[in-house]
């Protein structure tokens, strides 16, 4: 995860959290909104479709009321009233007359004489034929009474709806007739006196029923109170069918229950029923006089449909939202990212050295603007300290170089030629210098001053750098043009001193150890001006430091006489010259070499040639020191004195 | 190293501790010119606690006891002991260094 963070641009970055959480969001937003509208939606059909079902039947119901009441008040006005025949004829004219909505109706009497007062009456029927209203009588020779429409009433003493039927009399129609039972009123009791009949086409009701639509194929059907199909839009079912024989159409055949709520008379919806094989919703309410079912077919598909076409508007909605989004993110996001990017690129260029590059986007009031700046002054800055450093780094390196000239001029006036004297077998001597990091004073010298004397000098100017090698190199001169012929050490030293003391406002001095050996009688006379004094190993191995007058150092005072020390060397003595950078050198522990292991390393030494001890000493000093750096010069001086020609034979003793 | 100073009546006593060599000396010197060029005539070098000198320490003390000269005033040094003393004698600074066993006797010599 670190690693992907890492290696995506800022942009990418950005956008991919941008997008995540407002993708996020709006999908939140578009789920709620849907889950919401499909609802919505839902309870739009339902308040559709029950408002629907309840509109028609209320029509129905109002027409089936016109018919009842007419019928109604026929059948009073007979209770009441004395008619003759041809009044009567006139009341069943003026009744059906007045309605187009009955296309007949009729009188039949159950007493066929009127025992009280207008003799025999016949019965009457008129109905609508074109626009005009024909009356007939009875028809003879017929048992009316023996049908329901007029059976039914006379038994049960109530008005009654009978169930649709063709009436083969005025051709194929579709009829349903209501028929009113009137009495003859005597005291408490009554007697049936016959039944009014109110003929009603059923071609409006089938027009009205299929009228009803609802979404694409939503449909209406009106059943009877036996569940004969009245209206239906599959006109073969009619009058023929009921929703048992035909099960499928209503979904009886899977749930039998449907018939006992449909029938039931209560207003209601019916989900998840099977209509010839697809899922529909069906919402049913009663048509109260007749007792029939009014019933609306909603097909689910469809429902699903609306909410199908609902989701694919939502998805768009929601899809082209998102993508307009990761456009304006992505383009957002690239736009503050892009001067980055030149600037990226501008850095780049101020890398590898090119100062000149023109930082872009300087004049930005924003964010990206600042850090322009910032780094167009940084540029600046680093341009002005590089070629700072360039400069103090030539001149540096002008220095060093010309210290390190300074240091090899210096090792290149000491004596390097060992032995010193080669065609002489008094003496060997070795020296050498392992010079510090820093340019030091530390010196040696030694040079025949005749034929048989032989000057040694070793010294250390105290500190180091430039003014100290400076002020070695004039005492070594100093030093060896004084050293003529029949001048002791002493004097030597007392006339460098004037010389080096006079005008030496540095406060600079030196130590210097000058010694004199008489070649021949191995006579040693020396001066020793405050340095280290020498250490004396003998042939039998032992050791010891050479007698030493503490005598101040050279160029402090002007006015100092410098005493001579005598000494005699004994053939196979070996005299051994070092600096304090011998026995003060440290070790990690803070520890100096010290006197005690420098004698003790040339005893063990004792036994190797002048070079091999010089070396022998330098390497235990730098073994002693270990990696604690260097800080001072380590100079030594080795002499051995062999004695005169012949001398070491005559003097050693017999084997 | 380490420098400590304290005002006496008659000098300014500096008790320097630790090492005086090539690093440390440039230290100890600007410290001691200062002082001088506040005023102090009279230094006691209190070197009780010197552990080591170099001759660029050496050095130091010549300077310091230069500056002082030029004002007419003196670098006295107490308590020079061990193998600072042995550098010390070894140098002939014996010849040039007014030195005494404590910081009193210094002081009582002033």
């Amino acid at each position: 995860m670190t690693e992907l963070r890492a290696s995506l641009s800022v942009a990418a970055r950005l956008s991919l959290v941008v997008s995540l959480f407002t993708s996020s969001i709006l999908l939140a937003v578009l789920g709620l909104d849907y889950l919401r509208s499909v609802a919505t939606l839902d309870a739009e059909i339902d308040r559709s479709a029950r408002s629907m079902t309840r509109a028609s039947a209320n029509y129905l119901e109002t027409v089936l009321m016109t018919v009842t009441r007419s019928a109604e008040a026929l059948a009073i006005a007979l209770e009441t009233g004395r008619f003759d025949d041809a009044e009567t004829r006139a009341l069943v004219r003026r009744a059906i007359g007045r309605s187009r909505n009955v296309f007949g109706g009729g009188i039949y009497f159950h007493a066929k004489a009127d025992q009280v007062t207008n003799g025999p009456r016949s019965d009457h029927y008129c109905h609508w034929s074109g626009n005009r209203v024909q009356c007939m009588g009875a028809a003879k020779g017929v048992d009316l009474w023996s049908r329901d429409w007029l059976r039914l009433p006379a038994e049960k003493g109530r008005a009654v709806w009978c169930e649709p039927y063709f009436d083969s009399d005025f051709g194929r129609i579709l009829m349903v007739t209501l028929s009113v039972p009137f009495y003859r009123h005597e005291g408490e009791a009554r007697r049936l006196e016959g039944v009014v009949t109110a003929d009603l086409a059923l071609d409006w009701l089938t027009q009205e029923v299929s009228s009803l639509h609802i979404l694409e194929t939503g449909y209406g059907m009106l059943l009877s109170p036996n569940g004969t199909f009245i209206a239906h839009p599959k006109e073969e079912l009619l009058f023929h069918e009921d929703l048992h024989s035909i099960p499928e159409a209503l979904g009886v055949d899977e749930r039998s229950e449907i018939a006992a709520e449909l029938m039931s008379g209560a207003p209601g919806v019916i989900e998840g029923a099977s209509v010839f094989g697809s899922a529909a919703r069906l919402y049913h309410a009663q048509v109260k006089p007749a007792g029939w079912t009014l019933v609306l077919v909603v097909p689910e598909d469809e429902i699903d449909d609306q909410v199908s076409s609902l989701t694919l508007t939502t998805a768009s909605v929601g899809i082209a939202g998102l993508i307009l989004m990761l456009l304006a993110i992505v383009m957002t996001a690239r736009a503050i990212t892009r001067p980055l990017c030149t600037l990226v690129a501008a850095t780049r260029e101020v890398a590898i050295g090119h100062f000149d590059t023109q930082i872009p986007d300087q004049s930005r009031g924003d964010e990206v603007g600042l850090l322009a700046s910032a780094f167009a002054t940084m540029t600046q800055e680093l341009r002005d300290y590089i070629a700072r450093l360039t400069t103090t780094t030539a001149a540096k390196e002008r220095i060093e170089s010309e210290l390190r000239i300074a240091h090899d001029i210096q090792m290149s006036i000491l004596p390097k030629l060992f032995p010193p004297l080669p065609d002489r077998h008094e003496i060997d001597l070795y020296a050498l210098i392992e010079p510090a990091k820093e340019v030091g004073g530390d010196f040696y010298d030694f040079y025949a001053i005749d034929d048989d004397h032989f000057c040694l000098v070793i010294a250390d100017v105290a500190g180091k750098g430039v003014p100290a090698s400076l002020f070695m190199a004039v005492t070594k001169t100093l030093i060896k043009s004084t050293a003529k012929p029949g001048r002791s050490p002493g004097e030597i030293l007392s006339l460098v001193n004037a010389d080096l003391a006079r005008d030496n406002d540095q406060s600079m001095f030196i130590t210097v150890f000058c010694a004199i050996l008489d070649l021949r009688s191995g006579e040693l006379i020396y001066a020793n001006a405050g340095h280290n004094p020498p250490i004396r190993l003998c042939a039998e191995g032992e050791a010891e430091r050479l007698p030493s007058s503490n005598q101040l150092v050279l160029g402090l005072m002007e006015d100092v006489r410098y005493r001579d020390t005598e000494f005699q060397l004994r053939p196979g003595d070996r005299l051994l010259l070092y600096t304090d950078g011998v026995t003060e050198a440290m070790n990690l522990r803070d520890e100096p070499f010290g006197d005690q292991r420098l004698e003790s390393e040339l005893i063990q030494l004792a036994s190797e040639n002048a070079r091999q001890i010089s070396e022998g000493i330098v390497d235990s000093v730098k073994a002693f020191a270990g990696s604690a750096p260097q800080s001072d010069d380590i100079t030594i001086m080795l002499l051995e004195y062999q004695g005169a020609e012949g001398q070491a034979e005559r003097d050693s003793p017999p084997a | 190293m380490d420098l400590r100073i304290q005002q006496e009546d008659k000098a300014l006593v500096l008790a320097v501790a630790g090492k005086l060599d090539t690093l440390t000396a440039p230290e100890y010197e600007s410290s001691a010119l200062g002082l001088i060029n506040e005023g102090a005539t009279k230094i006691v070098l209190d070197m009780a606690e010197l552990s080591y000198i170099s001759s660029a320490g050496l050095r130091s003390l010549v300077v310091t006891a230069k500056a002082l000269k030029s004002k007419e005033g003196a670098l006295l040094l107490a308590n020079v002991a061990g193998s600072v003393r042995d550098v010390f004698e070894m140098a002939g600074f014996g010849a040039i260094f007014a030195t005494y066993d404590s910081v009193p006797a210094a002081l009582e010599a002033c």
